[in-house]
């Protein structure tokens, strides 16, 4: 019992090290290619990030009319806005609030001082909600269902630039994910290329292995374990790559791209996982990779 | 042992091998099948191994209906022949131990039991000092010995061989001939053996059915091969 899982392991490292060359290629096939899964990985996961980011911070300022400031309306107000589907917050901001706010915007003490008359009873701003959505494509309508509610007076969020900004995002998310699967299946049908002409290599073994009375399975074990292997030590390089591309790039930039709005996912949080991935995706291409081209060569003799 | 009875084959591309087989071959018999290039003797090997099915007619070996087998069932009924092929069949990247040790491992023998009876199989081919050599590192004669050790190792009741002097100098088809001889007397396993060697035939004399153009033209039990008109 031991044997069946002990000899498949012995068989495949040997068969690795007997057939260097042909493992090396294949196992290079396996590199270029985890490098591009890769390099896509980390940019679809940060446009990702971005968008996240953005929808998050996009909100929308309800502004309350001055003859509906009394707080028995304004719970009703605050009640409503909660009550439209796609709403995730509100928060409540008086006037004394929104003018405290107005006057830091201001860097000079002169600038404060002159607006000081407007303090107290003449505040001329407006009680407002700010509401955030739980999804930026919904934000014009959600947009238009407050404006509707009796008592508010206007409503402002980015516009049509915010949503904009949010759908091409998100395209650049979707492309990118599509993108890298394509690639990715390409990827994984040049492996499989590449690991059949190391086994085509070796079909007159297969058939000389049935010839002696070794059943499908016993001969296609120790094939999975060399794909296995293949496959693991093709990652290697791409995950030492990823590792510190990754994280200079991160250190390069300062943890964002051309503004704030567009941060980097912090190295510590992210790549761990994507190291993970990139072996696993290896191990597993691999693995496909020599279960076809053996099960294609056991069949090729009867 | 083996019986082939009305056996017809003629392969997908058209080519008729094989017209209306009839033999029957005893337990503890040596029997040769001898014909010149294209008589139909490859085929004959290829059904008796399970490698092709006949087009018609039954061929059994030890009880077993070797047409009827599945794909995956082929390598285990070939766990009861032992076939020795003329291009040798040795895997190229095992030595020459493991090579004779991994037919015993496909049918689970303990490791210990592995090992002795490889040892012992070694020594009746005369190979005791080549355990750890690569077949490449050998000479045709001593491969072919190899393949023999193989083939005889899990004790099968029939060996099979295919031009096993095929490719072997007189001397060292005397060797693998004086070979099967001693496994067909001491172990008194069946041997069936495809040559177009007349020398080896008329030397060691056996029981010769001789094959041409697919048909049975001949034999001959006393052994010894008469030239035919041409």
């Amino acid at each position: 019992m031991i044997n069946r899982i002990w000899r498949p392991i012995k068989e495949g490292f040997l068969g690795v090290f007997r057939h260097g060359a042909m493992s090396v290629s294949a196992a290079v096939a396996v590199t270029l290619t985890l490098i591009i899964i890769s390099l896509f990985m980390m940019f679809t996961m940060n446009v990702s990030q971005f968008t996240q980011g953005i929808e998050q911070s996009v909100q929308i300022s309800a502004i309350v009319g001055y003859d509906h400031e009394t707080a028995q309306e304004e719970d009703r107000i605050s009640l409503a806005i909660q009550g439209i589907e796609g709403v995730d917050t509100v928060t409540y901001s008086s006037k004394a609030d929104e003018f405290q706010y107005y006057l830091n915007s201001f860097s000079d003490e002169k600038t404060r001082e002159a607006f000081k008359p407007f303090e107290g009873d003449n505040n001329p701003m407006h009680d407002a909600f700010y509401v955030t959505v739980k999804d930026g494509t919904a934000l014009e309508s959600v947009a238009s269902q407050i404006a509707a509610i009796d008592g508010i007076d206007t409503v402002n969020f980015g516009g049509s630039s915010a949503i904009t900004l949010i759908s091409m995002l998100r395209s650049i998310r979707y492309g990118g994910g599509a993108l890298a699967l394509a690639l990715s299946l390409l990827a994984i049908f040049l492996i499989q290329n590449t690991i059949k002409l190391t086994i085509m290599a070796r079909a007159d073994e297969i058939a000389i292995m049935r010839n002696v009375g070794a059943r499908n399975g016993f001969i296609r074990a120790p094939f999975l374990v060399e794909g296995i292997i293949i496959g693991a030590l093709g990652a290697v390089i791409p995950i030492i790559l990823t590792w510190y591309g990754y994280t200079s790039a991160y250190n390069l930039t300062g943890g964002y791209l051309v503004s704030q709005m567009f941060k980097l996912i912090p190295p510590a949080q992210f790549l761990k996982n994507a190291c993970w991935t990139i072996l696993l995706i290896g191990v597993v291409v691999g693995l496909i990779g020599s279960f076809l081209s053996v099960t294609k060569y056991l069949r090729w003799k009867r | 042992m083996i019986e082939c009875s009305h056996v017809y084959k003629k392969y997908k591309n058209g080519v008729n091998a094989l017209y209306d087989i009839n033999f029957k071959v005893e337990q503890g018999e040596f029997v040769y099948i001898i014909g010149p290039t294209g008589s139909g003797k490859s085929t004959l090997i290829k059904l008796l191994d399970g490698e092709e099915i006949a087009t018609k007619g039954k061929v059994s070996v030890v009880g077993i209906d070797v047409g009827k087998l599945s794909h995956s069932k082929v390598p285990v009924y070939r766990r009861n022949i032992g076939v020795v092929f003329q291009d040798f069949k040795l895997l190229p990247s095992k030595t020459v131990f493991e090579n004779i040790a991994y037919a015993l491992e496909v049918i689970n023998l303990p490791k210990s039991l592995i090992r002795r009876r490889v040892r012992s199989v070694m020594n009746l081919v005369g190979l005791d000092e080549k355990g750890n050599s690569f077949p490449r590192e050998l000479s045709g004669g001593q491969q072919q010995r190899v393949a023999v050790a193989r083939a005889i190792a899990n004790r099968p009741k029939v060996l099979i061989a295919d031009e096993p002097t095929g490719n072997l100098d007189p001397s060292m088809s005397d060797e693998v001939m004086n070979l099967l001889d001693k496994i067909n007397r001491e172990y008194g396993t069946t041997i069936l053996m495809v040559t177009h060697d007349l020398t080896i035939v008329n030397k060691h004399r056996k029981r010769t059915v001789v094959l041409e153009h697919g048909h049975i033209v001949a034999d001959l039990k006393e052994g010894g091969y008469v030239q035919h008109d041409q």
